[in-house]
């Protein structure tokens, strides 16, 4: 080996992400796309190299053709490297029997071959769920300069949403005192944001005693880092302060694609000096055709569009015809949407073709009952007929005929 | 004998002075086309969707933006370990010179064609816009048993220096060449495309050399009566940009469908570095009409029939008609673009007016503040 690197991260990407329904039918939710050219995984992968981290192993389990096809080599986020790079890691038989990943913990713990043939200092724990940009060699900093053994990324959500969160009670020097998974009452707002950084040879000891523990769930939140901290171990909370979403579900996820038209959300893809780097399909340049409007929307290479596009997420190769209407909606690529056919409050999935005429979706204001409605959702590959009418909040992952 | 067996020269500053407003600080395959290429992505991707496997870039000036651009070839594939692209700067020994015709240059990369072991060399230049199947040329030219095969389009030839006029016979073998002047009408115009046996090549340069003649189409034109060359038509668009003008009208013509559809078409994808940017941000109170947008762009004003490269920013109360407007330019507040051509980074302060005619583009230069 050349030279050492002094932290490796390590990416759980294994999570089915069930809460998003069809669209992860047949992919891992962090291959989702997101933003118009992006996909989940390209935020932590990103913020890696663009924090000095080179080595990055990706654990996959669930459904992970389009993932591993999508990282390849990992040349678009530069991680095609001689000494270091990315790496994917799935389950493997050994010769004690073959086990998939049971938990976040069992991941690492399978895989302490690969960590150790790098002999780190620290190890970064990361999940293919969330968007966010953040600086992890700034976290490694203050992980040393606090001499902790585990450091846990933390962001103050608000109150009266903390009791969807594993929560950390903080001391005034930023060690943690308590921890408090989704309580009741919370008696702190400052949430996890799964991202860790151990000490490779303290973690190394807890994952062997963790797998050796029986009835544990080999789960970093249930069971290692409380067992860290029942043992004593300096456990510290980093402050990040900016944009963090969960896109686990399909209210979220269509929330953070329309986040990125509000000026008012602080994550802006545009900045230099932190680029998300993405696998790019190769398409020419997006056409606006002379009828079409096109207001408070995103547009990427390959689209064709003559219809009227507003505060929308198209991503590449997406066709939008004459008289079609797209509104508050994220359209994956290379779907079509044809003649007058109107698409609103949904997320269509890739290579969908929406008939001419069909509506999709409802808005929230033309709703009886507001609690009925929720973002229509079109799966891969599906076709909506001539004049059909899918309502909102539902998923569609066949067919539907065409309207008499 | 297959594609594999040919070896793709291009030259990248062939007729660089056609278009001295680009070239000035670049060379011709690297002046920036259609929103988000590099004229040398044509014929590159021509030749990477042919399946030619290795690939030499012939360069004489002002070529670094050309390396950055193509890098070690990898957008296209041809980061290898076996053929793969080269870029052949100038070879200066005392026998050869600055590459001041194509017959030079060729000859000062003489070994690396030699040590390709290629049977064929397929020879082009930058300045021709268009998405040809190479392959198919390349077949015709077996086929025929050819030495050498132009490929050539029908129709009112471009106002370029030393056109080449080629007058066949019933099987298509060229029976003699013509310079083409500000007469003539419709006629088989060489597209400086062909393809040539290796050998052959080898010969005709060391003749030329002896002789001293720069100009290989001067070669290829005395030996039109001892060799076996063959016309290749080109029916598909073709465009040749021989002035600024020229690149102003067919950057215009990709507003149109027909045009586009041929030069982009999913069989032969055109293939280009890529700049991760973020895909283009409409804001409320954009207007865009008819116009060709990369990624990157952030518009707030009105845009039509126009051409904006990646990272153009388009503030609010801004007109943008007819223009080209190149890589990361700004056109502020309630400022008037009409037929204008702005390079890379340049800035149009807010409230300017800028106005060309469409047979008069206006041009301003890479990085200029108006």
């Amino acid at each position: 080996m050349a030279v050492k690197p002094e932290c490796i991260a390590m990416l759980l990407a294994g999570g089915q992400g069930s809460r998003l329904g069809i669209l992860t039918k047949n992919i891992a939710k962090p291959a989702v796309p997101y933003g118009g050219k992006y996909r989940i995984i390209d935020f932590p992968l990103s913020n890696c190299v663009n924090s000095g981290i080179y080595t990055v192993g990706v654990l996959t389990q669930y459904q992970p053709l389009e993932l591993n096809d999508y990282i390849g080599n990992g040349q678009p986020w530069d991680l095609d490297r001689a000494n270091g790079g990315v790496h994917i890691l799935s389950p493997y038989q050994q010769i004690k029997g073959t086990e998939w990943y049971k938990g976040t913990a069992n991941a690492i713990y399978q895989n302490i071959n690969f960590i150790e043939r790098y002999d780190p200092e620290y190890v970064l724990i990361l999940s293919g769920d969330h968007i966010y940009k953040m600086d992890y060699s700034k976290m490694l900093d203050f992980h040393k300069e606090k001499n902790a053994d585990c450091t846990i990324a933390m962001l103050e959500v608000p109150w009266e949403e903390a009791s969807r969160f594993g929560l950390m009670i903080v001391n005034d020097d930023g060690s943690i005192s308590e921890f408090e998974e989704k309580p009741k009452n919370p008696r702190s707002n400052k949430a996890s944001m799964g991202v860790y950084i151990f000490n490779w040879k303290k973690l190394r000891k807890y994952l062997i005693e963790d797998e050796a523990k029986e009835g544990s769930g080999n789960d970093f939140g249930h069971d290692v880092i409380p067992a860290m901290h029942n043992a004593g171990e300096r456990m510290f909370a980093y402050q990040f302060d900016g944009y963090w979403k969960d896109v686990g579900t399909i209210s979220s996820l269509w929330d953070a694609n329309l986040d990125l038209l509000n000026p008012k959300v602080d994550l802006d893809l545009n900045d230099d000096s932190w680029k998300i780097y993405s696998r790019t399909p190769v398409a020419p340049p997006h056409y606006v055709g002379a009828n079409a409007r096109v207001e408070n929307s995103m547009v990427t290479e390959g689209c064709e569009i003559e219809g009227s596009i507003d505060f929308s997420v198209l991503f590449a190769n997406v066709t939008v015809e004459e008289g079609a209407e797209v509104k508050y909606s994220i359209v994956m690529p290379g779907t079509v949407i044809k003649k007058g056919a109107v698409v609103q409050y949904s997320i269509v999935a890739e290579n969908a073709v929406i008939e001419e005429g069909a509506v999709v979706g409802e808005s929230p204001e033309n709703m009886a009952d507001i609690k009925d409605w929720g973002v229509a959702v079109i799966g891969n590959g599906v076709t909506i007929g001539k004049g059909a009418k899918i309502a909102p909040d539902t998923m569609t992952d066949s067919d539907v005929g065409g309207a008499e | 004998m297959s594609v594999k067996n040919v070896l793709g020269i291009i030259f990248s500053n062939a007729y660089d002075e056609v278009l001295p407003e680009l070239t000035a600080l670049r060379t011709m395959g690297s002046i920036p086309f259609a929103a988000r290429y590099r004229l040398i992505d044509f014929p590159l991707s021509n030749m990477v969707n042919a399946g030619i496997p290795q690939v030499g870039v012939i360069t004489k000036s002002n070529y670094r933006s050309l390396m950055d651009h193509i890098g070690t070839g990898k957008p296209w594939d041809l980061s290898r370990k076996r053929d793969g692209m080269t870029l052949l700067p100038p070879f200066d020994t005392p026998s050869t010179g600055l590459n001041h015709g194509k017959a030079d240059a060729l000859y000062g990369s003489i070994s690396y064609i030699t040590k390709s072991g290629k049977d064929h060399v397929l020879l082009t230049d930058c300045n021709v816009v268009c998405n040809m199947d190479y392959e198919k040329l390349i077949k015709a030219h077996i086929s025929k048993d050819a030495d050498v095969t132009i490929a050539y389009a029908k129709g009112n030839p471009p106002s370029i220096e030393n056109g080449t006029e080629l007058i066949l016979d019933e099987n298509g073998k060229v029976v003699e060449t013509g310079v083409i002047d500000c007469l003539s009408g419709n006629v088989n115009y060489s597209l400086k495309i062909m393809v040539i046996r290796r050998t052959l090549l080898e010969r005709l340069l060391h003749e030329a050399h002896s002789a001293q003649i720069d100009d290989f189409e001067t070669i290829i034109a005395k030996n039109v009566k001892h060799l076996r060359i063959y016309g290749y038509e080109e029916a598909g668009f073709v465009r040749v940009l021989s002035s600024l003008q020229a690149y102003y009208d067919i950057s215009m013509e990709l507003l149109k469908a027909d045009f586009r559809k041929a030069l982009f078409t999913p069989e032969r994808p055109v293939y280009t570095k890529t700049s991760d940017r973020v895909p283009s941000v409409y804001g409320i109170g954009a207007n865009v009409k008819n116009s060709l947008i990369a990624d990157g762009c952030n518009i707030h004003g009105e845009v039509e029939n126009s051409i904006l490269f990646r990272g153009v920013t388009v503030e609010k109360g801004a007109k943008i008609k007819n223009s080209i407007v190149m890589q990361n330019g700004f056109v502020g507040e309630n400022s008037t673009l009409q037929c204008v051509i702005i390079d890379k980074s340049a800035v149009v302060k807010p409230g300017k007016m800028l106005c060309g005619a469409e047979n008069y583009p206006v041009y301003i230069g890479k990085g200029i503040v108006i």
